[in-house]
């Protein structure tokens, strides 16, 4: 199965890099080489097989196969990146095992197991937070980080199987599923990072490289959210219990999220906490896609977090490349950075256009739609309004980078490309040479390229919207293999059966 | 009730209570490995050989690596404040409590001992997972969490198939490295064990801009 062998790729060459990372340069070989082939796995996965496996389930989809061609090509440029900043080793190796476990969480059929599976995901990314040696601070942020996500994975563990089973006795009154449905939505609110869960997130900048952050708050939350996004519209949305209340405290969540993270992001000093806060602000997004708990909200929510994935990674390598570049972080000191590196430059303009979009682009149509089934009326046009309000720290960095320079005229780190004079004699302290010549070219040069492929995506390249409305996890084709007696789930609610033991009041 | 079962139950939250109770590390992590391979063994039917030995091996592997970071018989953690005979009450109380709910409102497909046990691993949780001063605690209260909840789920929704006994195995296994290398990385820095850098709500500092952080 095609599924298998990107797994096999991706755990492989993820033990690979981590077992070698004492020594950093075969250590990045193995995981960049490693990422580079899990694109290539990514590219040859079938999207409509199905697998038998110890009475489970694993399936693909269309969605997916392109979920992990993105995550897997945006991990590579990720890892370039941070290569090129000389920031963390184990980045190559996190991202592949963070990719492993998405895989399975988008390929499991049964949520109950798929929630595991996307809690493991989000477990690796704490490696991120220490560095080789001692790092107090940072395993302190890591250890933050871990209790976050075992608490979200604990809460959407719980809620899948208490519903995941034969309710047809069901001897409680209808909040029980409220408050199934609010475990679900504040499991995935954590692992976004939304307000109010956002602290852990925050803090993540302290000790986590610009590179890593997408890595540890969007891709390994990203297939979380979208089983249980797929959780709640086949187990919560057929039973037509009033949830306002509960959904309340989600759109409250979502739209301070969507607003407050964008204030926050004005105010920050330095580019990674405006990273950091950019992703929770579009995480907000993709909650009210719990909020609508529709299925017209399916195909939107799956849009807009591809987007989200690849824009906010090519925001973080932006920030990447702007560190390798002038040395320095702090916003203040980046005045002038537009004429001192175009290339980011370009980088910037496209990853722009990517995240807050045009009419007519996927993610700005999917946006539009999810704040449209989320809320009512002009409340509606209210939210879409407030996410347009990364224009105002976008507007920031712009203004900053077209002031006037504070230091030398040109920055530290040429930005251009700069190849020496080849010497055959000395071919490895060439390409050393090289090498640390462009690290600032190398930077820019994978934010420019991300940004590309953050616009297409956003624009609904590569089918990325008819993916995104099409089947959930486990739904391509039957199972044909008998599971084994006594190990098969029990049934989950379906769709059309409303329970007629309760009294169930109707929206 | 089935009276094997009770034992095994027994052993989970006794397990469970070590662990979060002893102040020696090796100590709480064996007791933590009593407790996750407890666990693995608390369903009716028992799981099949595959799925079985796979939470068996994950259990002893999270928690052998738990084991490796805590080498050394000064390595301490904070353990409880206020000693294991209020940490086996509380378990016990939470036991009671699961028990007596079996099932959530609706006939359940798993044992109610397996409920039990799983309530009294989560109640201990609570205490590291909200006022661990260390690493390593923290991180036997998230194994407890999530000990605690594997076990709710496999009383509500009945024994887990093969393919997600190895995913349980595989999560636990996973929580295990990745607990072990945060510990480990928090010990090798100064003379404070696993302390915490921070108190709770303080922010760290990020080091300087100008030095990346590993050396080009």
């Amino acid at each position: 199965m095609s599924l298998a062998v990107y797994l096999v790729v991706a755990f492989g060459f993820a033990i690979g890099a981590w077992v070698t990372r004492g020594r950093a340069t075969p250590s990045s070989l193995v995981g960049i080489g490693g990422l580079f082939v899990a694109t290539i796995a990514a590219l040859a996965i079938d999207p409509a097989e199905a697998l038998a496996v110890g009475g489970g389930e694993l399936a693909t989809t269309a969605y997916l196969r392109l979920f992990l061609i993105l995550g897997s090509a945006v991990g590579m440029g990720l890892a370039i990146a941070g290569l090129a900043g000389a920031t963390h080793r184990d980045l190559p190796a996190v991202t592949l095992a963070t990719l492993g476990f998405g895989a399975l969480t988008l390929g499991l059929a049964d949520p109950r197991a798929a929630v595991l599976t996307g809690t493991a995901g989000g477990l690796c990314g704490a490696l991120l937070a220490v560095r080789s040696g001692g790092d107090r601070i940072g395993a302190t942020v890591g250890i933050r980080d871990l209790r976050a996500v075992v608490v979200a994975g604990t809460l959407a563990a719980v809620a899948a199987a208490w519903i995941g089973r034969d309710l047809q006795q069901l001897d409680a009154p209808p909040i029980v599923f409220g408050l199934a449905y609010l475990a679900v939505a504040v499991a995935v609110a954590i692992r976004f990072g939304a307000i109010p869960f956002h602290v852990w997130a925050a803090r993540l900048t302290e000790a986590v490289p610009e590179a890593g952050l997408p890595v540890v708050t969007v891709l390994a939350a990203a297939p979380f959210a979208i089983v249980g996004l797929g959780w709640a519209d086949s187990s919560i949305a057929p039973l037509l219990v009033d949830l306002g209340a509960e959904r309340g405290v989600i759109l409250a969540s979502a739209v301070a999220s969507i607003v407050l993270a964008a204030l926050a992001a004005l105010v920050q000093d330095d580019v990674e906490h405006v990273v950091a806060y950019s992703i929770v602000g579009d995480a907000g997004v993709a909650l009210l896609a719990l909020v609508a708990l529709e299925p017209d909200a399916w195909g939107p929510a799956r849009t807009w977090i591809l987007a989200l994935v690849v824009a906010r990674s090519a925001f973080a390598a932006w920030a990447g490349g702007l560190r390798v570049a002038f040395r320095t972080g702090r916003i203040v000191e980046l005045r002038g950075w537009i004429v001192r590196s175009p290339l980011l430059a370009v980088a910037f303009g496209l990853i722009v256009i990517a995240s807050i979009g045009v009419p007519g682009m996927a993610a700005f149509e999917a946006r539009s739609s999810l704040a449209a089934l989320a809320v009512d009326g002009p409340m509606a046009m209210l939210v879409v309004i407030g996410t347009l309000a990364p224009i105002v720290y976008y507007g920031r960095l712009l203004s900053v980078g077209l002031g006037r320079p504070d230091g030398p005229r040109e920055p530290e780190v040429e930005w251009r490309p700069r190849v020496g004079r080849l010497d055959l004699t000395a071919l490895g302290d060439w390409w050393r040479t090289t090498w640390d010549t462009n690290r600032a070219f190398t930077g820019a040069m994978v934010a420019a390229l991300l940004g590309l492929l953050a616009l297409a995506t956003s624009a609904g390249a590569f089918g990325g919207p008819e993916a995104a409305a099409g089947l959930a996890p486990g739904g391509v084709v039957p199972i044909t293999t008998a599971a084994p007696s006594g190990s098969a789930p029990p049934p989950l609610p379906q769709p059309s059966a409303e329970p007629s033991f309760l009294p169930l009041p109707t929206e | 009730m089935n009276p094997a079962l009770a034992g095994v139950a027994l052993a989970v939250v006794l397990g469970a209570v070590v662990a979060g109770s002893a102040r020696n590390a090796r100590t709480a992590a064996l007791g933590l490995i009593v407790a996750m391979v407890g666990g693995s063994f608390l369903a009716d039917p028992l799981p099949g050989s595959i799925g079985l030995a796979a939470r068996v091996v994950g259990s002893v592997l999270g928690g052998y690596l738990l084991w490796i970071a805590s080498r050394g018989t000064e390595a301490r953690t904070g353990g409880s404040r206020l000693g294991w005979p209020v940490e086996l009450l509380i378990a016990a109380a939470a036991a009671i409590v699961g028990y007596g709910s079996h099932g959530l409102g609706a006939p359940a497909g798993g044992p109610a001992l397996a409920q039990a046990a799983g309530f009294a691993l989560a109640a201990l949780a609570v205490a590291p997972l909200l006022n661990g001063h260390d690493v390593l605690r923290i991180g036997i209260g998230l194994h407890l969490l999530v000990g605690g909840a594997i076990l709710v789920r496999t009383a509500l929704a009945g024994t887990p198939d093969a393919l997600e006994q190895l995913v349980i195995a595989g999560l636990v296994a996973t929580l295990g490295g990745v607990v072990a290398t945060v510990a480990a990385a928090a010990r090798a820095d100064g003379t404070e064990g696993f302390d915490l850098a921070l108190a709770a709500g303080e922010r760290p500092r990020r080091p300087p801009d100008a030095h990346p952080l590993e050396p080009r």
